[in-house]
């Protein structure tokens, strides 16, 4: 080989280390990012070390329950004490524009096709209560000619495929393991997409503190062994809460007892409020 | 490859390097435990005080109140309904005592489109023409009992046991002087119960008491249906005690329970039209006065004066007692 | 205590809790800007990807606006959250189940490849004022040289690698950038009004045109402010590009309509009272009739007589602005629209609009105008001009 014919082949050399070299740097750092990507859904997955302590609190499991709600509506007298205690119980805003809970009146009157539909937010029924913080249903209908009356309650229904935990960026609502949607208020960013989600309306912001706020079944009232707020005020038992893993719980007689449906049960949500007595036009 | 693109490669890899370190870094550390949520939120919202107590907390300090609370009707109305949570109580202080009674029970029993039936619901006008509930119900225990005395008496065997009563009563039922009551024609459940509750010593009277006390329950269920099946009092008697014009006034919140015209719309309060003025105003005033036991008359009868006790027996004094019934 | 909200207005039944309007202006901008990004984007892919030479002259321009436009893309947004100090919550711990958490993806990924093509667009200029500066913009100049003054051949072969790399990536970024937002409204199943498969195509496709019709209104404008003549061959690049894309527009836009009022489903007629009612004006009228179906006449005409000169620059621009009138009507109507109509259907709200506070007309005006601040603060540092003696490498 003359001298000619090395540097060539050095150089084709140099270049082949360099591009080995370039090579290995560029997979090195791509699979050192990838491991440090991965370490944290890896590490989260492993079982936490005391596996035998009770969550979320130590009188408490959440394993061992699945809790439901039933609304009986041909009990319901349209007090709305329910959306009281909730509000005071909540420290939900008290305005009567945002509701964990309230009850929706329903009127056929004589002679008219569509039905009369007015709930808490109607001016009429505020000025009956004389104020946005108090709440009561007018008596607007008494002189009227009424075919067919009722009220029914409605709140969250902690469906089993909450298009709300579906469409929160960041984690923030997620449905538990005893089956309640829950809103971490320490990590909502206040996007309000999952107010424009919820297919009932049960959602709403809350200015004050930044965050989605919705019923949370009184979780923790329930994990106490207490009953929901609006449960526990209801004089006409029009609301029934309990544990479906308990055959003689008030829930699963209801929903045994009864029959039961959802609303909207074409959204594929799969809620968990089970409704008896309500009509045509309920939604 | 070119110096330039060299470092701008760097910068890149290094950018992610950073973002690959930071997101583990700031990502909470409970986060991804059971799903994709912060794991801790759980217990953080588990450990919220709650603010309504239920009512076996009331009953810790409040244990007869309870009691009668919860054998009566109104078991299923929790205590903070009307009183407010009793978070922070009673530390805080007391609890409010409602008072305006005729907004806060009317929420619930006024008469309302859509309300089911099962609901006891009255129209407040005409139930109690605007006056406070608490006036006549107590909301402990709301059902006047008085309303459910049964009648089952004999008015022959009556007739015949009230050859003792007419020296005061009248031999027809209809009193001699204005003192005593006439009892021709009055509700058998009325004269059953009140007999029965001179008998036990839940009334008093100084005269009635020693009276009722020497009679069986048959005689008093006989006695019932005999004064009953009498005719009361025909002419209506004018008063000279009071103006009428302003007991009718007043008598518009004796209604609900006494009608309009001082017929009982039930048999187990007594009818007062016709009935001597003398007789009520003393009866009016022992109420007030408490020495006439009753819990609703005691409430009633607290806010009358006695201009007003004279004027509303002049009233019911002048009332026909004819129904159409 | 005052409420510190305004509750809405309404007719019919609607849900207690939705009597506050969650979404407002500010997050019928934030498509609309996004919409921009994409659609001067897709000018400048059309000069550097396919090859529409005729498109030069407005290539880096393009690129300019599309970068400023980015960067006022998080504001809306960041002044809508609860939280904005929280924002970053979707980027660290993405629900990948939320179209919304591709934001913080999507959108710091684009404005790194915006800058990056930039860059790799302007380095000749960069190098150039770097090395003959001697003042602070001379500093930032060199700063952004990255120490390196290579611009030989051999380097110059990378960056156009570089660039048309760039270019392409960009086109289906740009796209994912915006079509999420309209994923995010199609794919949401509690309001009819925005539940259907062809939304995240028309937010594309107006996005399209939104951004060229920009592109031919700065393009005049720079030409006129510059008392340069403009090229009518590029004009009528944009003109064509606007035309076909409109149509697209139109047709989707139909379609999604026709769609609702076909399948009759429940809640038709309320959103049959609604369009033919409050939204009779803002959707029939204004965003089709004069913002669409008027500039798609019009350059129908000027395309088919073979319009050119004077005539054919106003008729571009007037177009032009009342594309960028129409497809912000869209974005109005579509948020605000879907919001008015109740989820119950029966029921109608009201949307009232602060003029002033966070999320006002304000602000909304503030926000969509800020870009066009920007640019020209760039077009100085980094002019676009292809007519200049010292201008962008192509």
């Amino acid at each position: 080989m003359s001298k000619q014919d090395t540097k060539p082949s050095l150089e084709a050399r140099r270049e082949f280390l360099s591009k080995l070299g370039r090579a290995a740097t560029c997979t090195g750092a791509a699979v050192g990012a990838a491991a440090l990507g991965v370490m944290p859904a890896v590490s989260a997955k492993s079982p936490p070390s005391a596996e035998a302590d009770s969550f979320p609190t130590k009188d408490y499991d959440w394993t061992k329950h699945q809790w439901a709600f039933g609304v009986d509506a041909t009990k319901c007298i349209g007090c709305l004490r329910c959306v009281e205690a909730c509000k005071h119980e909540n420290d939900v805003p008290r305005n009567a524009h945002q509701f964990r809970t309230w009850v929706e009146r329903y009127v056929h009157i004589e002679g008219e096709d569509a039905v009369r539909i007015d709930s808490q937010q109607d001016p009429v029924n505020i000025e009956a209560s004389g104020s946005e913080k108090e709440f009561r249903f007018a008596n607007r209908y008494k002189d009227a000619k009424v075919e067919k009356a009722f009220f029914v309650p409605k709140l969250c229904n902690h469906c089993t495929h909450p298009a709300c935990v579906q469409v929160c960026p960041t984690g923030a609502t997620y449905r538990t393991k005893d089956g309640v949607v829950l809103i971490d208020h320490d990590y909502c960013i206040g996007c309000r997409y999952c107010v424009q989600a919820c297919p009932y309306g049960a959602r709403y912001f809350n200015e004050e503190k930044g965050v989605s706020d919705k019923c949370t079944w009184c979780y923790h009232r329930i994990t106490k062994g207490l009953q929901p707020a609006c449960v526990e005020v209801c004089p006409v038992d029009a609301r029934v809460f309990g544990d479906t893993k308990d055959k003689e719980s008030p829930i699963s007689l209801f929903i045994r007892n009864n029959r039961v449906q959802v609303l909207r049960p074409e959204s594929g949500n799969a809620p968990n409020v089970f409704y008896v007595g309500i009509d045509k036009e309920v939604n | 490859m070119p110096k330039h693109i060299f470092r701008l490669l760097s910068l890149i890899a290094g950018f992610l390097v950073v973002a690959m370190i930071a997101i583990p870094l700031l990502t909470d550390k409970s986060f991804y435990r059971f799903g994709h949520y912060r794991a801790d939120s759980v217990p953080e919202i588990a450990a919220q005080e709650p603010v309504l107590q239920t009512a076996n907390y009331c009953k810790g300090c409040h244990a007869a109140r309870h009691a009668q609370w919860s054998a009566s009707n109104h078991k299923s109305v929790t205590c903070e309904v009307c009183h407010g949570a009793a978070k922070g109580h009673p530390q805080n202080g007391k609890l409010p005592i409602p008072k305006d009674t005729a907004k806060l029970c009317t929420l619930c029993h006024e008469a309302m489109t859509g309300r089911p039936k099962t609901q006891p619901q009255v129209q407040v006008a005409q139930h109690s023409g605007g006056q406070q509930c608490a006036v006549c119900h107590n909301p402990h225990s709301p059902k006047i009992a008085a309303a459910t005395t049964k009648v089952t008496g004999n008015a022959a065997a009556g007739k015949q046991r009230a050859a003792a009563c007419s020296a005061c009563h009248g031999a027809d039922g209809i009193s001699p002087n204005d003192t005593w009551p006439n009892l021709a024609g009055q509700n058998a459940a009325y004269l059953v119960r009140i007999l029965a509750a001179y008998k036990s010593g839940d009334q008093k009277d100084v005269a009635m008491t020693p009276l009722a006390q020497a009679l069986g329950n048959a005689d008093i269920q006989n006695l019932a249906a005999h004064y009953a099946s009498l005719d009361c009092p025909t002419a209506p008697g004018k008063s000279a005690i009071g103006n009428a014009v302003a007991g009718k006034a007043l008598a518009k919140n004796c209604a609900a329970c006494h009608g309009e015209t001082g017929i009982a719309g039930n048999p187990a309060w007594p009818t007062l039209a016709a009935q001597k003025p003398g007789y009520l105003v003393n009866v009016l005033k022992a109420f007030k006065a408490g020495l006439r036991k009753d819990p609703m008359m005691a409430g009633v009868s607290r806010g009358l004066s006695d201009a007003d006790i004279a004027n509303l027996a002049a009233f019911y004094a002048e009332q026909s007692c004819k129904t159409t019934k | 205590m005052e409420p510190i909200i305004a509750f809405a207005p309404y007719t019919g039944w609607v849900y207690p809790n939705e009597t506050v309007f969650e979404w407002s202006v500010l997050i019928a901008v934030y498509p609309y800007l996004t919409g921009l990004v994409a659609g001067a984007f897709t000018v400048s892919s059309l000069y550097q990807v396919f090859g529409f030479e005729r498109l030069k002259p407005v290539a880096h321009l393009a690129l300019l606006t599309s970068l400023c436009c980015m960067i006022f893309v998080p504001t809306p947004l960041l002044l809508h959250l609860g939280h904005p100090e929280r924002a970053f919550n979707s980027t660290i711990t993405p629900h990948l189940t939320s179209a919304m958490a591709a934001f913080g993806f999507f959108a710091s990924f684009y404005v790194a490849l915006l800058m990056l093509e930039g860059w790799f667009a302007y380095r000749p200029f960069i190098v150039e004022q770097a090395q003959k500066r001697t003042d602070l913009l001379g500093r930032f100049y060199r700063l952004l040289t990255l120490g390196s003054y290579d611009v030989s051949e051999h380097a110059m072969r990378y960056d156009k690698k570089w660039i048309f790399a760039l270019a392409v990536i960009g086109i289906p970024a740009a796209h994912g950038l915006h079509g999420y937002v309209g994923f995010m409204y199609g794919s949401l199943k509690a309001r009819e009004w925005w539940s259907s498969d062809l939304m995240p195509v028309i937010f594309l496709f107006s996005a399209i045109i939104s951004g060229v019709s920009l592109l031919a209104v700065l393009y005049v404008t720079s030409c006129k402010l510059r008392k340069i003549a403009v090229d009518l061959a590029c004009l009528k690049g944009l003109a064509y590009t606007i035309w076909a894309f409109i149509m697209v527009a139109l047709v989707l836009e139909g379609l999604e309509f026709a769609n609702i009022v076909y399948k009759g489903r429940e809640g038709v007629d309320v959103i049959m009272q609604y369009v033919t009612g409050p939204l009779l004006i803002p959707y029939f009228i204004l965003q089709f009739a004069i913002g669409a179906i008027t500039p798609f006449l019009w350059l129908s005409y000027m395309i088919w007589r073979g319009t050119t000169g004077k005539a054919l620059v106003v008729g571009v621009t007037v177009c032009a602005i009342l594309v960028l009138f129409s497809v912000f009507m869209m974005r109005w109507n579509v948020v605000i629209g879907g919001q008015e109509i109740s989820k119950t259907g029966k029921g109608l709200l009201s949307y009232q609009m602060p003029f002033f506070g966070k999320e006002g007309a304000l602000m909304a005006i503030i926000l969509t105008l800020a870009p066009l601040g920007l640019l020209y603060i760039l077009t100085r540092l980094f002019p676009p001009w292809a007519d200049e003696a010292t201008h962008a490498h192509s």
